[in-house]
């Protein structure tokens, strides 16, 4: 992917380029935000990393409304040291499509960047989702595994369809607290990993080819085992 | 006295008093008007009258006749009350019981009512004076002194209310200003007292006037205040304590690297444990700008209608599977809708501590029942008991504490945010969070105003 980081601070964009490089992405950077504004204006990018205090002027958000204003739709990424619920609120208002707050781990902005930038622009088209054997009808509810019928949880079912959306993705344990859950604070206990081992104790029995990863330091992976 | 004039009870007084003044006047004007618009219209009319009567008289027997007439009249009168006088056309007197022509008195054609004072008498008088045939001049009187008692008195009545007026006004500025001296400096003492920093002090709020009102407000005020302070107090002393032990392990992690250099497998392994490090550091300071965010109020801005049956039955399912995986007895009550109003995402931020905790406190095969419903008096009630080891009494004030960690919690993962955030989320809502036996084990319930 083609990704534009606008960020002020040396280390921190240093840091995430030379990770989103060696992750295999195309980086650059702009470190003020007219510079940003121009560069992402005048380029077409598959994301945009941008932070919300920049020097020049101009903050992240002022670009964000702009940028939506002149009729550009990249996936933007916020990324900010605030983290009250109104500041995420009104970073996702200005036109922003993800909010991570900084200090953040690496594994996680890579896993929302990948979500990010292959997202479909124009969603809800379709009515089943694959991966490998495991089928989602997502009219009729229905989730089979080769000729085999699954029988979900609405919440189980929730937790699926956005594994299978994402496949091929990782997905970290705090992305699946906002999408599946609806919760934007961190349970001390590991519940979401209990929850991923009773989704997959339904669609891996004993025999089948596993689906779903684990990711170390990051989070999850569904995809089709080679 | 200067003190007196500024205060706000002299100001209140003063008003007062220009506003009594004022009652009067509206009392006073009219009534003396109207007093002396009906005492003179009749006196006039019988003057008037007598004038015309002595016409008359001059008109049959010309002024001779006149003249012996009102020599009769005079003869004949209580001396002060009436006065009469005859003069021809020079204002020489040809009778009556008055020497001369009043010079206050200018003749005019026809009958005039004139108000005068004559020389050697008190009082007014009020005069008639016709000019008649021939020239003569006849003036005809009536002393006023009659009425003077009545007058003096309405005079003197409305002095004494004046003064009355004055009097009440500057001893109730006086009182008055006495009174609130007394509760304005309790307040102005006390304050200076949690200025210096005894912030146990409260107001008196004895009473059920407005004072009462404004200290037992004022009161709450600091109450709050107070449990701020205190909670920024505890922050700072566990900001040394608790947060420095983790970047210590860090320093020395990171340290100990630099100066062995050890194999790269090795330094990986240290280089993770200094990042999950890092990341308990994170974690608190995370618990902490949420507690701040909490305690500052401003999300409650954001309150709507919430079921907290309906929040809780999704947090229990949400932590369903790893109550099963532990082996834990996880129960749900659910009694029935229970409306509040709140923060639905802080209401389940505050259940799922609650059953963190209990998860990480009982055994195996421990039992978890988790409660909601409405109670008699309409408030709702979100209980989370436990059979494990629970809170011991003494230590029960402490746990909501921030950072404060129990006998049983040491060496159980977390930070000791979690009741500090559960007991933040249940005063934003108007509520409490009570830790109490459940024989065994500790039942904490939130208990919030219903809606």
């Amino acid at each position: 992917m083609k990704i534009l980081i606008v960020e002020d601070n040396e280390r921190v964009a240093r840091f995430v380029t030379r990770g989103l490089r060696e992750a295999g992405h195309t980086v650059e950077h702009a470190n003020n935000g007219r510079d940003g504004l121009f560069i992402a204006a005048s380029e077409p990018y598959d994301v945009i990393v941008m932070d919300r205090m920049l020097p020049g002027n101009i903050d992240g958000l002022a670009i964000i409304e702009t940028l939506r204003k002149s009729g550009n739709r990249t996936p933007i990424l916020i990324l900010s040291a605030l983290a009250d619920v109104d500041e995420r609120i009104r970073g996702l208002r200005s036109g922003g499509d993800d909010y991570l707050t900084k200090p953040f781990a690496f594994g996680e902005l890579l896993a929302r960047l990948d979500a990010l930038g292959r997202r479909p622009v124009e969603s809800g088209g379709e009515r089943v989702l694959l991966v490998g054997d495991l089928r989602m009808d997502l009219l009729s509810r229905k989730v089979t595994r080769g000729a085999r019928t699954i029988t979900l949880q609405p919440r189980e079912f929730k937790l699926l369809e956005y594994l299978m959306r994402h496949a091929d993705q990782v997905v970290t344990r705090t992305m699946l607290l906002e999408a599946v859950w609806d919760y934007n604070f961190d349970p001390q206990t590991n519940v979401v990993d209990v929850h991923i081992s009773k989704l997959r104790s339904k669609i891996e029995l004993d025999g089948e080819p596993p689906l779903v990863r684990t990711v170390r330091n990051a989070g999850y992976m569904m995809c089709e085992h080679e | 006295m200067n003190r007196l004039l500024r205060s706000s009870a002299a100001t209140w007084a003063l008003g007062t008093v220009l506003m009594g003044l004022a009652a009067l006047a509206a009392f006073a004007i009219p009534l003396w008007y109207a007093w002396n618009a009906t005492v003179t219209a009749g006196r006039q009319e019988l003057l008037r009258e007598d004038a015309q009567r002595l016409s008359a008289v001059f008109e049959r027997g010309g002024i001779s006749a006149l003249t012996a007439h009102i020599d009769a009249r005079v003869a004949m009168q209580i001396a002060g009350e009436r006065t009469l006088l005859l003069t021809d056309a020079a204002y020489q007197p040809l009778a009556g019981n008055i020497a001369a022509w009043p010079q206050t008195i200018s003749a005019r054609a026809g009958s005039n009512a004139v108000l005068a004072e004559l020389p050697g008498q008190n009082g007014r008088t009020l005069f008639v004076e016709a000019t008649l045939p021939g020239g003569y001049h006849l003036l005809v009187g009536r002393d006023l002194a009659r009425l003077a008692p009545v007058e003096q008195r309405f005079t003197w009545g409305l002095v004494s209310a004046v003064l009355l007026l004055f009097v009440v006004g500057v001893l109730g500025a006086f009182l008055i200003r006495r009174a609130l001296l007394a509760r304005v400096s309790d307040i102005g003492q006390t304050v200076g007292a949690i200025m210096r920093g005894d912030l146990h002090r409260r107001l008196p709020s004895g009473g059920s006037d407005e004072f009462a009102t404004l200290s037992r407000t004022l009161n709450g005020m600091l109450d709050h205040i107070e449990h701020l302070i205190c909670g920024i107090k505890n922050v700072s002393n566990s900001i040394a304590h608790d947060l420095r032990t983790p970047l210590a392990e860090v320093r020395s992690r990171l340290e100990e690297l630099a100066l062995t250099r050890p194999p790269p497998a090795e330094a990986y392994a240290e280089i993770e444990a200094a990042v999950a490090d890092v990341d308990r550091v994170m974690g608190m300071f995370n618990a902490l700008l949420r507690l701040a965010e909490i305690d500052s109020g401003a999300r409650r801005s954001g309150f709507v209608r919430v079921d907290a049956a309906r929040v809780a039955a999704e947090v229990v399912e949400f932590y369903e599977p790893a109550a099963e995986e532990k082996g834990v007895v996880f129960s749900f009550l659910n009694g029935g809708e229970a409306p509040v109003a709140g923060d639905p995402v802080l209401l389940a931020q505050a259940l799922s501590n609650l059953i963190d905790n209990s998860l990480k406190c009982v055994a195996e095969k421990g039992a978890i029942s988790v409660h909601v419903g409405r109670r008699a008096d309409g408030a709702v009630e979100i209980a989370v008991a436990d059979d494990g080891p629970g809170i011991a009494d003494a230590d029960k004030p402490k746990a909501t504490e921030r950072f404060f960690r129990g006998d049983a919690s040491r060496g159980t993962p977390g930070v000791g945010l979690g009741l500090s955030i559960v007991d933040a989320v249940a005063r934003l809502h108007g509520g409490v969070l009570q830790l109490l036996d459940n024989h065994p084990g500790l039942r904490a319930q939130m208990v919030l105003p219903g809606r």
